[in-house]
């Protein structure tokens, strides 16, 4: 095993508590309502808190609170392109970093990038990509990083929300902001915008029909530019679980840009009209 | 700020919008800053102040705005002021500071070729007599460069060239000629393509 | 055009206010940014904190972890802290494994716990010679705006006061610890250090609290840890233009008073936490 040697290690090997924890496994009913007392079957989205531009350095950044769910997006840029190639020259380049902290999980993460962190970064990029005007920045890049600082369930949907708004914190040219909204089917039943212990514990039995939706959707322009799935799920559950996420998103949309003219009005208050 | 006072002459009232958001129909007004056309209609492309401008017979334009100028990148035909990170016999290293009044958040680089100092007599340039690391440049962008290069960047008009540079004893130099400048304290002579400096510069 | 001014002589234009007795941000020289705590808001670490002093914002996650003691100090626990500047806090910094600076701060760090012993690992002592806390104590740059050091302990001795530790009990027969989340118990914390950082201009300005721009135009860095007692746990300046007694003494002297300021403010910050749950 190769050793760390630019961090101060620990002991080799080390558990967390959970695994001596001996709590009865509690075995919950399919139709029972969710455990923060919202509903099943309905587009239940959790109220966020959002905020633009918490952090001086950046050039836009967005902070985007949903139950526990903690994720902060700074944006960089457009700096010079690191990597050049032809088209960069017509084009600029949109980056993504999508980072864990190593405390954001009930169990605790490495801080080395693991290859979900990467899959995560990925997705991002490619659900943003799409409502960026790159064109406009022509030998340009432009960073996105995200911090997970607490995972408390539908992580990529958030993310991608929260990056949408610190791009446009940024002042980049964009088509459309993106918004996220993720789901959990489990048999007949379904949770949007599903907590941490949703996604990871099953309540029916059969492996069929079941499985995880995330959708990434431009609202104005009515498009969808990020779909994400996993599990099992039949056709016509997976296009009634996508239509359940752009309401989810539709439900967002006006809290985000409340925040974002908010954070221009803050930047630059309308008093030259008098 | 001199998009407050565009707010000002403007009487419509303030709207502030979203990336996104339609703004109204081509045929009502073209298309200005930070807003784009889609299917007959003009959207914001940014969050910012919906501004609209008549200008004369034409149809009114329409921009969106914000705190800082949309974000301005080095682009053909600019002038940009840049400090002189290196030089060699061929050209001059440059990184750039600022794109006309607005300063650059990221630092961007760009080259002064020899052959791009001054108008006249270009196969005698020096770059050793023109540029010296650390003076600031006034210079207009003349490419975006290609694949290997920076951008290409020109100092060959009277009004470009070095408005700040510094003596070997450390002292600010003043010009005494297009190509020649002088340290008050040692009353030493150094050579530099000097810029005839616009009033609007000289509080820099 | 003091904006021009600014970016093309950053060293003059800071000069023309160091003459003043001032700093560009308004503050005079001894006098640091405010400083804001939040205890204890991320739910899945065992302890947390967010401090931002000024701009400057620094989170530190605390996760308690069970294993096994080394055969050379049976009856010890392990504190395992580390500083992260990812690059999501500043432009200067790229991604990647930790640079230079960050593996400076998580050393500097661990010194501070090292040398001032604010938790005893005889404490994280569970069966001795079998098992023992891991305390991972994650400390990550949210926003670079200078000073992280002092902000990093405070962050620190916050989250680590916040720190609630399952109770374990070692099964006899089968030697499997048994763990009950539900009742816990907070971490006995010796002593409270708290940093006050400094930098020199032009080899004779001392300033404190130094924002990134001017720690980068200065010629010197120190970093002064005390305690309650006003003991000193660390000092720290990593090379730059030397340093007279009498300036260190200033220096010390104001660390100590800055102690008291930030082991108030934890405390209140606590308290109103305590209430509130």
């Amino acid at each position: 095993m190769p050793t760390d040697t630019k961090r101060v290690r620990g002991p080799d090997v080390s558990q967390s508590p959970f695994l001596f924890w001996s709590r009865p496994a509690e075995v919950l009913p399919s139709h029972e309502p969710r455990a923060d007392g919202r509903q099943r079957d309905q587009v239940d989205v959790r109220p966020v808190f959002v905020r633009c531009g918490l952090v001086s350095q950046a050039k836009g950044s967005a902070y985007i609170e949903a139950g526990n769910t903690k994720v902060l997006c700074c944006v960089y840029g457009p700096r010079e392109t690191e990597r050049k190639d032809e088209t960069d020259m017509k084009s600029g380049r949109l980056t993504t970093d999508m980072r864990f902290a190593p405390f954001s999980c009930p169990e605790r993460g490495s801080w080395i990038q693991g290859s979900q962190d990467k899959d995560f970064s990925l997705m991002l990029q490619e659900s943003l990509q799409p409502a960026v005007c790159l064109h406009r920045y022509p030998r340009s890049q432009i960073e996105v990083n995200v911090m997970v600082l607490e995972n408390s369930g539908s992580i990529l949907a958030h993310a991608v929300t929260c990056a949408s708004m610190a791009l446009a914190d940024a002042g980049i040219e964009m088509y459309d902001l993106v918004l996220g909204c993720s789901l959990r089917q489990d048999g007949g039943s379904y949770v949007v915008d599903p907590t941490y212990p949703e996604e990871n514990s099953w309540r029916s039995g059969s492996r069929e029909k079941r499985g995880g939706l995330t959708v990434a959707f431009l609202p104005s322009l009515n498009q969808v530019s990020g779909l994400q799935s996993d599990g099992e799920m039949a056709e016509e559950t997976l296009t009634a679980g996508i239509r359940t996420c752009i309401e989810g998103c539709y439900k967002l949309y006006p809290v985000i840009q409340q925040a974002l003219i908010k954070a221009v009005r803050r930047a630059a208050p309308p008093a030259a009209e008098s | 700020m001199r998009w407050l006072s565009a707010l000002t002459d403007n009487m419509s009232p303030l709207r502030l919008c979203v990336p996104g958001e339609k703004l109204c129909s081509v045929e009502d007004c073209s298309t200005g800053t930070g807003v784009y056309q889609r299917h007959g209609y003009i959207y914001s492309s940014l969050a910012g102040y919906v501004l609209r401008k008549n200008e004369g017979e034409e149809l009114p334009v329409i921009s969106v705005v914000r705190e800082t100028e949309a974000q301005l990148l080095p682009d053909v035909g600019a002038i940009v002021t840049c400090k002189v990170t290196g030089i060699n016999s061929r050209f001059a290293k440059v990184h750039i500071l600022y794109v006309g009044s607005t300063p650059l958040k990221d630092r961007f680089r760009g080259t002064i070729r020899k052959e791009d100092v001054r108008e006249s007599e270009k196969d005698k340039v020096d770059i050793y007599k023109s540029f010296r690391p650390g003076d600031i440049v006034l210079a207009k962008v003349i490419s975006l460069g290609d694949v290997q290069s920076t951008y290409l960047l020109t100092t060959a008009e009277n009004e470009l060239g070095v408005v700040v540079a510094h003596s070997e004893a450390g002292a600010q130099m003043i010009p005494i000629s297009w190509r020649e400048m002088q340290c008050p304290q040692t009353n030493a002579k150094e050579f530099r393509k000097v810029a005839r400096v616009q009033p609007e510069y000289l509080e820099a | 055009m003091a904006a021009g001014f600014k970016t093309a002589e950053p060293l003059e234009y800071h000069r023309s206010f160091l003459k003043e007795n001032c700093r560009p941000d308004g503050r005079e020289l001894s006098e640091f940014r405010t400083t804001t705590l939040n205890i204890g808001s991320i739910s899945t670490a065992d302890g947390s904190a967010l401090v931002k002093m000024g701009n400057t914002t620094i989170i530190c996650g605390i996760k308690a972890e069970l294993a096994n003691p080394t055969a050379e100090a049976p009856g010890k626990g392990y504190i395992v802290p580390n500083v992260d500047l990812p690059p999501l806090c500043s432009s200067r910094f790229r991604p990647g494994p930790p640079g230079e600076q960050a593996q400076a701060a998580s050393q500097f760090i661990a010194d501070v716990i090292e040398s001032s012993e604010v938790i005893k690992t005889e404490d994280l002592c569970i069966d001795r010679g079998k098992l023992c806390w891991v305390l991972y104590c994650d400390i990550m740059c949210l926003d670079y705006d200078g000073n992280i050091l002092d902000a990093c302990i405070i962050a620190l001795l916050a989250a680590l006061k916040n720190t609630q530790l399952a109770e374990v009990v070692v099964n006899k027969e089968t030697s499997v610890p048994e763990v009950d989340l539900e009742k816990r118990q907070r971490l006995h914390i010796h002593k409270h250090p708290v940093g006050a950082s400094f930098c020199v201009f032009d080899d004779s300005i001392l300033i404190v609290d130094p924002t990134a721009e001017e720690e980068s135009l200065s010629t010197a860095h120190l970093t002064v840890v005390t305690d309650e007692e006003d003991r000193l746990c660390s000092v720290h300046k990593p090379g730059g233009t030397p340093l007279s007694g009498e300036k260190l003494q200033e220096c010390i002297n104001r660390a100590t008073t800055r102690q008291r300021e930030i082991h108030k403010l934890i405390d209140k910050v606590l308290d109103s936490v305590k209430t509130s749950q």
